[in-house]
């Protein structure tokens, strides 16, 4: 588990720098990405399935990159395109297309629409995040820049 | 140039930087009205969706100015978004003249960015470290690293000769696709499986379907339906890309791949 959360926190980093987030948040996104991947980790591991635990996952990292938005006075979109990409369904995608090609449709059926699943969980954690007011986070940017009033 | 034109063509651009750079479309329509508030411009009409930007500012006056742009969704730089989004709070504070807000903008565009190894590296360590998180081996990782590698040259390739994107995400999934089954018929005894899934890492949608689940929530139906539409044919290339490979793998005569 720690290997693993060392990695994805190394793997966010280098998508971080392939989008260009500038120097200064390398290291918020590579935390937000690494709680997502814990959260996800974590559900997955007491049986809740990829489905529920990418919601959770989602729900977590949507949450923490609007807090990181107000502390560190950037766009959210920094933190949550790069905390994404450990929940995108990648090897959903890639068994999905596999079993259509093998001709074995009965699990062409049940990878593709668990794959469309688990990207409909990632959606509506996204929007259960969004949804919280966004005076509530800038309270917390103003709680750690009060120089600023 | 009547000086609300001067101040319409700043704000615009200003939300062209964001938008054509990955921002999301309440945050280039929000900007625009900011930059133009600031320099005491209260009439005025913003419109943007993916790819344009429509403005209009004192339209019962005598300097009455309008503006459309057509911003083609470029390359994801968020650097960009976050140095826009600076100007513009600069801006907001009454921190800046237009001439100067020009000038930072020009710097913002100018900007050359990272050196391309730098990148072809970080797709590397990127293919890896999502591919280990998919199931991967160390030893696997290792070759998801070089494919990586390979697939961010050839992206960066294919972005310089300005590919079609349909291409590009096919020909991709297909050079990954290829790659894994070559070194494991050649007998590396690696996961294929887990090595395509972290190679195809940098071709998943990813910023296409968190943008358009924001620009939804924003109530940018338009906009959202035109990034969710991008998300679910990028998906559909990657799958006929791997496909195509693994078909004509089995073609050639590789029978049917273990699982």
């Amino acid at each position: 588990m720690i290997s693993q959360v060392i990695m994805c926190m190394l793997a966010t980093v280098a998508f971080a720098i392939l989008f260009h987030v500038p120097r200064t948040e390398y290291f918020f996104c590579a935390v937000n990405g690494a709680v997502g991947w814990i959260t996800y980790a974590s559900w997955n591991m007491h049986g809740a399935g990829p489905v529920a635990a990418s919601l959770w996952a989602a729900l977590a990292l949507t949450l923490l990159a609007r807090a990181f938005s107000a502390i560190r006075r950037m766009p959210s979109t920094v933190f949550l395109i790069t905390g994404i990409f450990s929940l995108v369904p990648g090897s959903g995608l890639y068994y999905t297309s596999y079993f259509l090609i093998v001709g074995d449709l009965a699990r062409f059926m049940e990878k593709g629409t668990e794959t469309l699943k688990i990207a409909g969980a990632i959606v509506l954690g996204m929007i259960f995040g969004l949804v919280l007011p966004q005076g509530w986070f800038n309270q917390l940017g103003k709680l750690l820049h009060p120089s600023d009033h | 140039m009547p000086r609300s034109k001067e101040i319409l063509n700043l704000a615009v651009s200003i939300g062209e930087v964001m938008l054509e750079s990955g921002g999301e479309i309440y945050r280039v329509q929000e900007t625009v009205g900011h930059v133009l508030e600031a320099y005491g411009i209260g009439d005025y009409h913003v419109f943007v969706i993916t790819n344009g930007i429509f403005a209009t500012v004192h339209e019962q006056r005598e300097d009455a100015g309008s503006m459309v742009r057509y911003v083609p969704i470029g390359e994801v730089n968020l650097q960009r978004v976050a140095a826009a989004n600076q100007l513009s709070r600069e801006i907001s504070a009454g921190e800046c003249k237009i001439e100067e807000a020009y000038e930072k903008l020009l710097a913002c565009r100018k900007d050359k960015g990272l050196p391309k190894w730098l990148l072809i590296l970080s797709g590397g360590v990127g293919c890896a470290g999502f591919g280990y998180l998919m199931g991967a081996r160390p030893y696997d990782s290792f070759f998801s690293f070089f494919l990586g590698m390979f697939l961010e040259a050839f992206l960066i390739l294919a972005a310089h000769y300005k590919t079609s994107k349909f291409i590009t995400n096919i020909l991709g999934s297909t050079l990954i696709t290829a790659g894994s089954l070559i070194f494991y018929t050649a007998g590396a005894g690696i996961l294929y499986d887990r090595v395509i899934i972290g190679g195809i890492m940098p071709l998943l949608p990813g910023v296409s379907l968190t943008t358009a689940i924001r620009d939804l929530f924003g109530g940018d139906y338009l906009s959202g339906g035109i990034r969710l539409t991008d998300a679910l044919l990028t998906s559909m290339c990657i799958a006929i890309g791997v496909g195509a490979a693994v078909k004509a793998f089995q073609m050639m005569g590789g029978g049917v791949l273990p699982l």
